[in-house]
């Protein structure tokens, strides 16, 4: 009995010990599971606890996988005397991370961990906010919905338009989280400055102006198929068009042509060739009765050709008449006298029939551009063409019908939004009276006193005119759409050119917030100014590295088609650092009037002395951009900012932060660049007066705007006045605004206020269809209106 | 293609287009412009010719 009992007892003992056994495993590792952010519960593991430890020792160089395991140790010692048996926080489990390496002196490890949980919370935050952003884009309507709304040429209710927005939100956050430092993006976060296509911050340039001669000799592939140099002037224009398309697939800015008149000349006396020689083989034939002439025409032409090394043109050489003269007087057996009438009549029927030609193309050519999709169909391409200068009779006459196309307007008689339109102005050549293409400047004003087209920029402007020289039209300024003007070249001094050039990026500076902190604190202005433009410079020098790692199978027309200065030396596994080098880093600015206001009371429209001020601060940032372009042998440039998308989200931020100051942050908007403020009442005069100097600045680009009211820019010689007062002040680039309407019910053009002056409608009110058979027998050229009845 | 019958009313709901200019490129209708831009545009004013206006 005593027996069993005792083994009884010892079985009852070793339950005991598993009971305390299971006691002690209970209160040393009662840390079972931890909470995650989104509120899982998950195994808790101390090894993770160290792994992390360890990565924060490693970037920081201090301690060891040991290190790393006795800290991650304390931490669990921690976490078991704060919870018994509940399941920690992963922020808490952090918190005590952080203050046991303190604990036990690893305070670079610290930061190290600190900064990665920042950064960490940096990025779900920014996951988060893409996520809304991603939820606007896809659910809200983009009349509500002003960020769909940021550039206006998108839009943002279209699938395509969508996409390409959630698109650019993903871009934007992936960009600000792994390829920004944290001051840079601290700065473009907070508004002290904008990075303007952020969204292609890691993909891309900006623009360039495509040399469009160049690129058809020989022909080009598009990527998707090789064509053939084009033989006629429909097909140049056609080409051209395409050739926009294209390129405005490898960048994210626009895409212009700095030579429009000198290369769809080109076009035009293919044309004429061609022409002339079949109508001359009409004029023969008619006249003998014969059936097929073809062989024998073509021989006397190939002879004169031969002979003479020249070819039918609007205004042929003598000798080349002559040599045809010759040929058909010994073909033909006729007078000489006979042969030149033929000859004569030929030539009047071959103009007339390449005048039109032209005029089609060019009508083709202005409906594609509006018309073609780029980006999947969420755009057209940003476009621009520049003419006026080329002064042959084939120059002029594609001069005369490309402004009679803008005239016309698309097939309802609506203004062409693209291409812009940009006028070469330039004494000698089309400025004065007497020059040869004084009639097409004069036809230019009246045409942009209708569709707001052409622009005028200014070659005769001091800085623009140190770059011209006659007989060179590469020499000519050019300007890219929204005001982009790439000239001198500092890292190649001997390709100051316009063509095959750009933008590779912009960043702008907030001028009215560093003024508003400076507390009228004019040199405190400065030192904030320039550690600005410092932050700025580096921040471009940094995205031009991603560039420049590039390839020419990146940019397999921009490049691979030698649309880029020297893109056509470059070898497939070359990166493009060198060949960018040619294109321009710009620091841009806005708010220059409000940061004068916040500094000195007043902004320069104001006064003289004012004037002054901002020319001494925009000079100041023109002088750190030269200094640095020689120091770096690139290209930093100054831009007078277009400000689409910042004029409203600067100004909301430091609302925020300063509240409404007047003259500064009390409206919805910055003014753009070096403008004297759209409000302020001045004269065309004056505004051209005080912000001409300002063109002389910013070199990587400006533009000024006059407002006119409808009458007065219908006045040809009121319009003519104010542009040759431009000319006169130095500017570099200008247009004049004026109302444009049109009522699409009764198709008037023109200024509508509250009623239009043709059907006599409201906005909104509807017409009958006997009102609008009686408009049409006054206005044959009305449109039949397709909408929604 | 909708065949409309005679007297049948036009234009309801129909706004007229205004074009204006935009830092430097057209836009069709002020619809797509961002708050901002439609502020400046209706601030903006007309430049006399007359020096002293």
């Amino acid at each position: 009995m005593k027996h069993i009992v005792a083994i009884y007892c010892i079985a009852a003992f070793k339950k005991t010990q598993d009971v305390v056994y299971n006691l002690r495993k209970t209160v040393f590792q009662m840390i079972q599971s931890i909470i995650k952010r989104d509120g899982r519960v998950v195994l808790y593991d101390q090894n993770k606890i160290a792994a992390a430890i360890l990565k924060a020792m490693e970037v920081s160089g201090e301690g060891n996988a040991a290190d790393a395991a006795r800290v991650a140790n304390d931490v669990q010692r921690e976490l078991e005397s704060k919870f018994l048996s509940d399941s920690p926080h992963i922020e808490l489990i952090q918190d005590l991370v952080e203050q046991q390496l303190m604990n036990h002196g690893f305070n670079a490890a610290a930061k190290a961990y600190i900064l990665y949980r920042a950064n960490r919370t940096r990025a779900r935050e920014a996951s988060t906010s893409l996520m809304k952003t991603i939820d606007e884009i896809t659910n809200i309507d983009a009349r509500i919905s002003d960020m769909k709304r940021d550039n206006a040429n998108i839009d943002g209710n279209t699938a395509m338009g969508s996409m390409l927005q959630i698109g650019a939100a993903g871009a934007k956050a992936y960009n600000e989280m792994y390829l920004l430092r944290p001051e840079h993006a601290k700065a473009y976060r907070e508004g002290d400055i904008h990075i303007h296509d952020f969204d292609f911050y890691s993909l891309t340039t900006t623009c360039c102006q495509i040399d469009i001669l160049k690129l058809f000799h020989g022909g080009f592939s598009t990527g998707h198929g090789y064509l053939r140099e084009p033989q006629s002037i429909q097909s140049y224009a056609a080409l051209a068009a395409i050739a926009i398309q294209s390129n405005q697939n490898d960048q994210h800015g626009g895409q212009s042509i700095p030579n429009f008149d000198y290369a769809m000349a080109e076009g035009v006396a293919k044309t004429y060739r061609k022409a002339f020689s079949r109508r001359l083989r009409d004029v023969i034939e008619d006249y003998f009765d014969l059936p097929d002439e073809a062989e024998a025409i073509g021989a006397i032409i190939a002879g004169a050709e031969a002979a003479t090394g020249e070819t039918a043109k609007l205004v042929s050489a003598p000798s080349y008449v002559e040599a045809v003269v010759k040929g058909l007087c010994e073909h033909y057996e006729m007078s000489a006298e006979m042969a030149h009438k033929m000859v004569e009549r030929s030539a009047k029927r071959s103009e007339l029939k390449t005048d039109r030609d032209t005029k089609q193309a060019m009508e083709g050519f202005v409906h594609n551009l509006n018309t073609m999709h780029s980006r999947a169909g969420a755009q057209t391409p940003f476009s621009s063409i520049n003419y006026g200068t080329d002064t042959t009779p084939e120059g002029r006459m594609v001069i005369r019908n490309i402004l009679l196309a803008l005239e016309a307007g698309l097939g309802h008689g609506e203004t062409c939004i693209f291409p812009i339109h940009i006028f070469k102005v330039k004494e000698g050549v089309n400025y004065n009276e007497t020059d040869p293409n004084y009639d097409l400047f004069r036809l230019s004003m009246r045409v942009s006193a209708k569709r707001l087209f052409p622009n005028y920029t200014f070659l005769d402007s001091p800085f623009n005119l140190q770059y011209y020289v006659p007989g060179r039209p590469e020499t000519e300024v050019a300007t890219m759409g929204c005001r982009t003007r790439v000239m001198g070249n500092v890292y190649d001094p001997s390709r100051q050119i316009a063509y095959s050039r750009g933008n590779l990026s912009f960043t702008s500076i907030n001028l009215p917030r560093i003024a508003i902190e400076s507390k009228g604190d004019e040199k405190l202005f400065y030192e904030k100014l320039d550690a600005m433009l410092e932050l700025v410079a580096q921040q471009m020098l940094d995205r031009f590295e991603i560039q420049a790692s590039k390839h020419i199978y990146n940019y397999p027309f921009l490049m691979g088609q030698g649309v880029w200065l020297d893109a056509d030396k470059l070898n497939l596994q070359d990166d493009l650092r060198e060949v960018l080098k040619h294109g321009t880093l710009s620091i841009g600015f806005i708010g220059l009037a409000e940061a004068l206001t916040a500094l000195y009371g007043q902004h320069h429209g104001q006064s003289e002395e004012l004037q002054q001020k901002g020319l001494e601060i925009i000079g100041f940032m023109r002088k750190y951009c030269d200094r640095r372009s020689q120091e770096l042998q690139m290209n930093i440039t100054l831009l007078g900012t277009p400000a689409e998308g910042l004029s409203g989200r600067f100004i909301r931020m430091d609302q925020k932060r300063f509240g409404k100051i007047p003259g500064v942050t009390d409206r919805e908007y910055y003014t753009n660049s070096f403008h004297v403020p759209v409000w302020y009442p001045i004269s065309v005069y004056d505004k051209i007066r005080l912000e001409a100097p300002y063109h002389a600045l910013c070199n990587a680009g400006h533009i000024s705007y006059v407002e006119l009211d409808g009458d007065t820019a219908h006045n040809v010689e009121a319009f003519e006045s104010v542009v040759r007062c431009m000319h006169d002040f130095g500017i570099g680039y200008g247009s004049i605004n004026h109302p444009v309407d049109r009522d699409p019910i009764c198709g008037y053009v023109g200024i509508i206020g509250d009623v239009c002056p043709r059907c006599g409608r409201r906005e909104g009110e509807q017409i009958s269809q006997e009102r609008v058979d009686e408009l049409r027998r006054m206005y044959p050229e009305m449109p039949a209106f397709q909408g929604i009845t | 293609m909708t065949i409309q019958t005679y007297n049948e009313k036009l234009g309801q709901g129909v706004g007229f287009e205004r074009i204006r200019r935009i830092t430097g490129y057209l836009v069709g209708t002020m619809d797509k412009w961002n708050d901002a831009k439609r502020a400046e545009e209706r601030d903006r004013v007309k430049h006399g010719l007359n020096k002293d206006a």
